[in-house]
């Protein structure tokens, strides 16, 4: 696991990933145990009426009457976006800050790694760290289905595993390219979690506010939650998630190529 | 043949704050070259700028002929880096830190960083972390020396080693330039770069004051020396002497600032019974002020 920096930074974040993962099936299995007394519920369809219209609407409870309704309602409306989000804001902001501001950046630099060598090493590293993330979820959603008959297809299962990790990595790429920029682990950290924020702000503002609904396709949680995720098949509009990614650590490139190394602090 | 380092009018500006005002160097290869000043005078932005850490202003930097912006991973290649206040991944084992750095540079596994190891008397199987800080200096010695690098880049080297491992780091240094290595280090310590540099260069606020060879140097350097007697001290005999530029007296001890050699001096004092010599390490500010300023 020392053979390269990529394998390096993967092995920083072995123990990370093993507690997320154990948080991650944990919730998945605790949630899918609720289904089948939540579907047993003989007035379930009355008991939804009583919430307010906005709350229906953004949490899709009309759905709720199914599994995948309630899954999507529980876990992937909210809790599961921010939670990989902050995974993978969390990783992204010691991959270039982190190390910089620890004083470890330096010894890296003075090698024949190139800045955008490193600067890429430690993204794919980031890439992977996510997607096994969401490869957890993804078995744990498929499993405790089966166990729990909640319902949802190995397909199903794996779009709505692929938007949250597509969502969680956009922001962890901000935080990396932040980094990178900056080299402050606490401003990458501020900025990467305010755009969260804002991102899901808007779309929720927009299920309500009819000015702004033009404005909801902009934001990131539209592109990874609308319609689902889970059911919502394979839209065109999760490209945006890893372009949006993609180019953040284009424009941070050259500013990391060119700009001081701090010294540790 | 290029000379191993040059700077041309070197100059870094943080804000408004100028530290490098026009620094030019020329190192030719296989010497030390000791770079001395006092603590703020730009040491560690000349470094991290000839480590390509930093962009200067303007003014050239070079190593190896190559400019260590344009070409800044082409020099990165060839030069062992030791940064001022090194840090190593504490959750790693001396061993798994070079094991990895040596995969970076793409070295071969051999027998090199168990040997230097020894010599320094650095424990690979300990994490990084639980080391003291003078163990941890040495794994920076390691990481530099390590791929055996034409130039060597090394930012206050002895800063926490004791004496015994700092004899053996100036070996170290020695064999390096035998090998026709170059060595380019700082300190804010005159004894240390008399040691083992060739050609020193001393910097103040920013700029080189001075570059001669260290032989030079010595002849130069004004030091203190005390000098307690057993009766009242022969301040006129010891103002005659060769060298001595200021004499006062307190008791029996007396103060003498001499310049270069002391070997009148103390040829001159010892007839009058000395009980004792201590002798002050020249301050770096003290011989700039002291020597250099009046000339210019």
């Amino acid at each position: 696991m020392l053979g390269n920096l990529f394998l390096k930074t993967l092995r920083d974040q072995r123990r990370g990933l093993t507690g997320w993962s154990i948080g991650l099936v944990l919730l998945v299995l605790v949630e899918s145990a609720l289904w089948p007394s939540v579907s047993d519920m003989p007035n379930l369809e009355q008991f939804l009426e009583g919430y307010p219209e906005p709350m229906r609407e953004l949490f899709n409870i009309e759905a709720i009457t199914t599994g995948q309704g309630f899954m999507n309602a529980e876990l992937f409306s909210l809790l599961l976006p921010a939670l990989f989000i902050i995974y993978a804001i969390g990783r992204g902001v010691r991959l270039i800050a982190g190390e910089e501001e620890a004083g470890t950046l330096e010894i890296l630099l003075v090698t024949p790694l190139s800045t955008a060598g490193l600067l890429l090493q430690k993204l794919a590293a980031l890439a992977v760290s996510v997607a096994a993330l969401g490869a957890v979820l993804f078995v744990s959603l498929v499993g405790c289905s089966a166990a729990f008959d909640v319902g949802i297809s190995a397909g199903a299962a794996a779009t709505g595993s692929l938007a949250m990790v597509l969502i969680g990595l956009e922001h962890g790429c901000l935080a990396l390219a932040v980094g990178a920029i900056t080299g402050r682990r606490g401003l990458a950290i501020t900025v990467a979690g305010s755009v969260a924020v804002a991102g899901y702000v808007l779309y929720v503002a927009a299920l309500f506010v009819d000015a702004m609904a033009d404005l909801q396709p902009l934001s990131p949680f539209y592109q990874a939650l609308a319609d689902g995720p889970l059911g919502a098949g394979l839209p065109l509009r999760f490209i945006w998630m890893p372009l949006a990614a993609v180019a953040l650590v284009l424009v941070a490139l050259p500013v990391f190529d060119r700009r001081d190394v701090a010294t540790a602090r | 043949m290029d000379p191993a380092i040059r700077t041309s009018a070197l100059t870094k500006r943080y804000g408004k704050r100028l530290a490098l005002r026009g620094v030019d160097l020329e190192v030719p290869a296989g010497v030390v070259f000791g770079y001395l000043g006092p603590n703020g005078a730009g040491k560690t932005t000349t470094i991290k700028i000839l480590a390509g850490l930093l962009r200067q202003t303007s003014g050239r930097s070079e190593i190896l002929g190559m400019d260590t912006v344009a070409e800044r991973d082409r020099v990165q290649r060839h030069v062992g880096y030791l940064p001022g206040e090194f840090v190593a991944y504490p959750d790693l084992t001396g061993d798994q830190y070079f094991r990895f750095l040596g995969n970076l540079r793409g070295l071969p596994a051999s027998g090199v960083v168990p040997r230097l190891a020894k010599r320094l008397g650095l424990d690979l199987d300990q994490r990084i972390g639980t080391l003291s800080h003078g163990n941890r200096q040495k794994v920076g010695i390691v990481q530099a020396f390590m791929h055996d690098p034409e130039v060597l880049i090394l930012d206050e080297p002895t800063s926490g080693l004791d004496p015994l491992v700092q004899r053996e780091f100036l070996a170290l240094v020695r064999e390096a330039r035998d090998a026709g290595r170059t060595v380019f280090l700082s300190s804010h310590v005159l004894s240390e770069v008399e040691a083992v540099a060739d050609v020193v260069a001393i910097l103040s606020e920013g700029e080189v004051v001075v570059t001669q060879s260290v032989d030079e140097m010595k002849q130069q350097a004004v030091r203190q020396i005390d000098l307690v007697f057993t009766s009242e001290p022969p301040l006129a005999a010891l103002r005659g002497a060769a060298g001595v530029r200021d004499v006062t007296s307190t008791g029996m001890t007396a103060h003498v600032v001499v310049e270069g050699e002391t070997t009148e001096l103390l040829r001159v004092a010892a007839p009058h019974g000395v009980t004792n010599i201590v002798t002050h390490e020249p301050d770096l500010e003290e011989i700039f002020l002291a020597y250099y300023a009046p000339a210019r």
